[in-house]
């Protein structure tokens, strides 16, 4: 019996003994635990930091060098656009020439071996297919150019060289007539939720931010082309002295690597010939240069939301 | 299921059939009995575990889990006593739960099965848990609830009107504290 009582006392005692230790193994586990979710959140904020920190600096070096390629070509752009116009001029100068040489030859005001001679000579030179075929190439050469023009006129935009001018405006005021224009694409099929607060004048140029909403929402638009139950929802803040505007739809969303290059200047998802690509560059470059950030959120299947926010006090 | 809660079904039935009847239990399901705090273990152990302690004891499978709830909140209130001290109310504690789950059971092992409490704060008196899950021990949750509310010597009523066992997607436990 005294047997028993002694293996009871052991028992208990092994018992406590096991408790302690699990105890232990617990409260460690615990404490292990926690310090690796903190370790995990803190490396996954420094990994965005990271990723965010080269984008900027890949952007800052492609807005640098979008500005040089743009003030190159701008020059001899300017001066072929102008000679473009004096040899329109001169051109139409020749066709009179030619024209009144085909009148004489019709109303046989030429003697009959001058007319041969000038038939043998538009007929050897061609001119006058060349008097047809010039009027099209100037007009090809011209819209040409003037593509270039826009081209330049973009990486001005992205690379923010523009040095606008700026004035206090009501940014609220400015995404509702925004809205306005999109009105008639957006409302047939898409559902628009606005969360628009009163918001406080902001040194800005309006202009370029309506643009700025404007290409936010066709992105939105055409993510949402093959949704069932398409929404977008718009909101606007003003929290402590920056104003937070979100442009959010429930689209088909991008995937990391296409939301990495998506205001990488001249990328675009879309085939070949429908999109510049300079739509988010162009974005990325007026919000840069309202002293503001602008970053994105997507997730693919589930939609996209871009978060600008922008300082109140001065831009400039 | 945590050994934890292997070990406090084991002292239970200790407590109240005595050490024979566990090892008689363990034998008769063929059992080695060895669960230790540290792991997780199949929770289909636990409910044939109870299945057979709810035979000797002949009671109901339910009546004999939520037993086991209370008893187990008393149990667990003295191995890991920091959960209780962080809270000075009933209302505080349940509300806390949800996250001490989570940490204490993902601490070592992912748990697909995990609970989830929903609390919502219905009144001054009234606090809503929406319970789910896959295990749908809502009972079990209903006897810890009631040895939470001994613990903090607060009179309550506990509602079980929507239950997964009558086919909702989750249990509302609607708790109504007495003033």
């Amino acid at each position: 019996m005294s047997q028993d009582i002694a293996y009871q006392e052991a028992y208990r005692r092994e018992k406590k003994a096991r408790r302690e230790a699990e105890q232990l193994l617990e409260d460690k586990s615990r404490e292990l635990f926690k310090l690796n979710n903190e370790l995990l959140n803190t490396n996954n904020r420094l990994k965005e930091q990271q990723s965010l920190m080269l984008r900027n600096e890949k952007l800052a070096t492609l807005g640098t060098l979008s500005a040089g390629i743009a003030h190159e070509i701008n020059n001899p752009l300017a001066f072929v656009l102008s000679n473009m116009e004096s040899l329109r001029r001169y051109i139409n100068s020749y066709n009179a020439l030619l024209k009144l040489n085909r009148q004489w030859q019709e109303q046989q005001n030429l003697s009959p071996s001058l007319s041969d001679q000038l038939q043998t000579l538009l007929d050897e030179q061609d001119l006058i297919f060349i008097q047809e075929d010039t009027e099209e190439l100037l007009t090809d050469t011209e819209e040409g150019l003037i593509r270039l023009r826009d081209i330049v006129q973009n990486l001005r935009h992205f690379s923010h060289s523009q040095g606008s001018e700026r004035v206090k405006a009501d940014l609220a005021a400015g995404l509702n007539s925004t809205l306005k224009i999109l009105q008639s694409e957006l409302n047939d099929s898409i559902a628009v939720n606005c969360m628009i607060d009163s918001l406080p004048l902001v040194e800005c140029n309006p202009g370029e931010l309506n643009q700025v909403f404007l290409n936010l929402l066709i992105n939105a638009k055409q993510a949402l082309e093959y949704n069932q139950n398409p929404q977008i929802f718009i909101s606007a803040t003003s929290q402590d002295d920056v104003i937070i505007i979100r442009i959010k739809d429930n689209g088909s969303g991008m995937d990391e690597q296409v939301c990495k290059k998506i205001f990488d200047p001249f990328f675009t998802t879309k085939p070949v010939g429908q999109g510049t690509g300079m739509g988010l560059s162009i974005v990325y470059g007026i919000i840069k240069d309202h002293n503001g950030t602008i970053n994105v959120k997507s997730a693919q299947g589930k939609g996209t939301c871009f978060e600008i926010s922008l300082p109140i006090a001065g831009t400039s | 299921m945590k050994g934890v809660i292997f070990n406090i079904l084991e002292e239970l039935v200790e407590q109240r059939c005595g050490m024979q009847a566990w090892n008689n239990i363990l034998s008769e399901l063929g059992n080695a009995g060895i669960y230790t705090a540290g792991k997780s273990y199949p929770d289909e152990d636990l409910m044939v575990l109870v299945g057979a302690v709810s035979a000797k004891l002949e009671m109901p499978d339910s009546e004999v889990i939520g037993m086991f709830g209370e008893y187990m909140f008393s149990q667990l209130a003295d191995r890991y006593p920091i959960f209780i001290e962080q809270e000075n109310t009933l209302r505080g504690f349940l509300k806390s739960v949800d996250e001490v789950i989570h940490v204490e059971v993902r601490k070592l092992y992912e748990n697909p099965n995990l609970p989830s409490f929903n609390c919502i704060d219905t009144d001054d008196q009234t606090l809503l848990m929406e319970y789910r899950s896959p295990r749908q021990l809502c009972i079990l949750a209903e006897g810890l609830i009631r040895g939470a509310a001994q613990h903090y010597k607060t009179t309550i009523t506990l509602e079980h009107p929507r239950c997964m066992h009558k086919g909702h997607d989750h249990c509302d436990l609607i708790i109504r504290f007495q003033a």
